[in-house]
């Protein structure tokens, strides 16, 4: 009988508990940038100036939209499911810092990843991670076109990395405003996300 | 631009694996290998997989004769982030003088393959030609061959990854003759299951 030979390389699958225990036994290097994504290691996109200027300005802006009662975080872990704990470039979260002094977040009102040379992957595989943990509102600052995706309302997709993707998408340039699920009276100039 | 569909996986060291090892986050049985860098998850052993991994040993072990020895499914090492365990590899001398660390050049290295032959012809071929094994054979059980990879080849215009420049494909009635072992005449039926 003849077989397909269709095997893909599979990798060892990491646990979040492992991945955590990792970390404090001091396995990886200081200051490597990995994230655990539906249990594979990842290394995150190098980031360069614009993309750290992304960064900054989207965190400074989403603190003003969301005000008091909310924390901004930037690459800041997310305990996000069994076997993911992403560092999304921005994640606002309800509360002040000491509310996760013992235990990441885990659902964070909005979600953040500037990309460059990342888009494919912040498109497909952390959108449909993220459509998984019913995460409702996530943002791709896409600096190769200038423009902001926003994506929301998961839904089960079984073509999706994690069997589910957003069914919705925008798109908005420079010049359009976004207002976050969460904060209905806010309004953010695109222009001020942009590095 | 470029834009990997794929994300891209952090690569562990060896000293890293022999870590996790320690930690015990992986079990000496765990059907796990480190090849450049990624635990790679190792074809499930199916008894015709097994059946063909004895009889490429004892084929060897004939072949070979005094002087060197055959070991199946065990590690040897190519460099700092791949130790991988091929399913049978000759190895020069006898097994005491590897007491205090493991084979690092094989005279030749076997892997069986079903499942798995996409690996073994891409990632590992590659690994192997990197670490410069001059006879690395797949014992094809999809298509019942054996083919044989020589001339281990950098890369360059024609190929993007290491590999090999010479690549036979041998069916069952056919004999190959190892490189380490130039007297040696094997036949390919018998090392298919």
């Amino acid at each position: 009988m003849r077989v397909m030979a269709s095997y893909e390389t599979r990798t060892r699958r990491f646990s979040r508990a492992e991945y955590e225990r990792l970390i404090d036994l001091g396995v990886f290097q200081p200051g490597e940038a990995i994230e655990l994504i539906g249990g594979e290691l990842m290394v995150a996109e190098p980031q360069g100036a614009a993309h750290y200027t992304a960064i900054r300005k989207s965190a400074k802006a989403l603190e003003a939209a969301f005000g008091p009662g909310w924390e901004v975080r930037t690459e800041g872990p997310i305990g996000l499911d069994e076997d993911s704990e992403p560092e999304p470039d921005v994640a606002v979260v309800p509360g002040s810092p000491e509310d996760y002094s013992r235990a990441h977040p885990s659902r964070p009102v909005l979600t953040v990843e500037v990309s460059e040379s990342s888009l494919a992957v912040d498109r497909q595989r952390k959108g449909s991670l993220y459509a998984r943990a019913g995460l409702a509102d996530y943002w791709v600052l896409n600096l190769v076109d200038r423009v902001l995706e926003v994506y929301r309302e998961p839904v089960p997709d079984p073509a999706g990395p994690f069997g589910w993707r957003y069914a919705s998408r925008e798109v908005f340039d420079a010049s359009a405003w976004v207002t976050p699920l969460a904060v209905p009276a806010a309004s953010i100039a695109v222009s001020r996300l942009l590095p | 631009m470029t834009q990997a569909a794929r994300p891209v996986l952090r690569r562990w060291t060896r000293h890293e694996y022999e870590r996790l090892i320690d930690h015990g986050f992986l079990d000496e049985d765990d059907p796990i290998e480190l090849l450049d860098g990624l635990l790679l998850v190792k074809e499930p052993q199916h008894s015709a997989h097994r059946t063909a991994v004895l009889l490429v040993a004892k084929a060897l072990e004939r072949a070979f004769g005094e002087g060197w020895f055959v070991q199946t499914q065990s590690p040897i090492v190519l460099g700092d982030r791949s130790e991988p365990e091929p399913d049978v590899c000759v190895v020069r001398g006898s097994p005491r003088d590897y007491v205090d660390a493991h084979p690092t050049r094989p005279a030749l290295v076997v892997e069986v393959a079903r499942s798995g032959l996409r690996l073994a012809r891409g990632r590992k071929a590659a690994a192997y030609a990197r670490a410069r094994i001059a006879d690395y054979w797949i014992v094809n059980l999809v298509d019942r061959v054996l083919e044989a990879h020589r001339e281990p080849a950098r890369p360059g215009p024609a190929r993007r990854h290491w590999g090999y420049a010479a690549i036979e494909t041998l069916g069952a009635d056919a004999t190959i003759t190892p490189l380490s072992a130039p007297s040696a005449g094997i036949r390919v039926a018998d090392l298919l299951p």
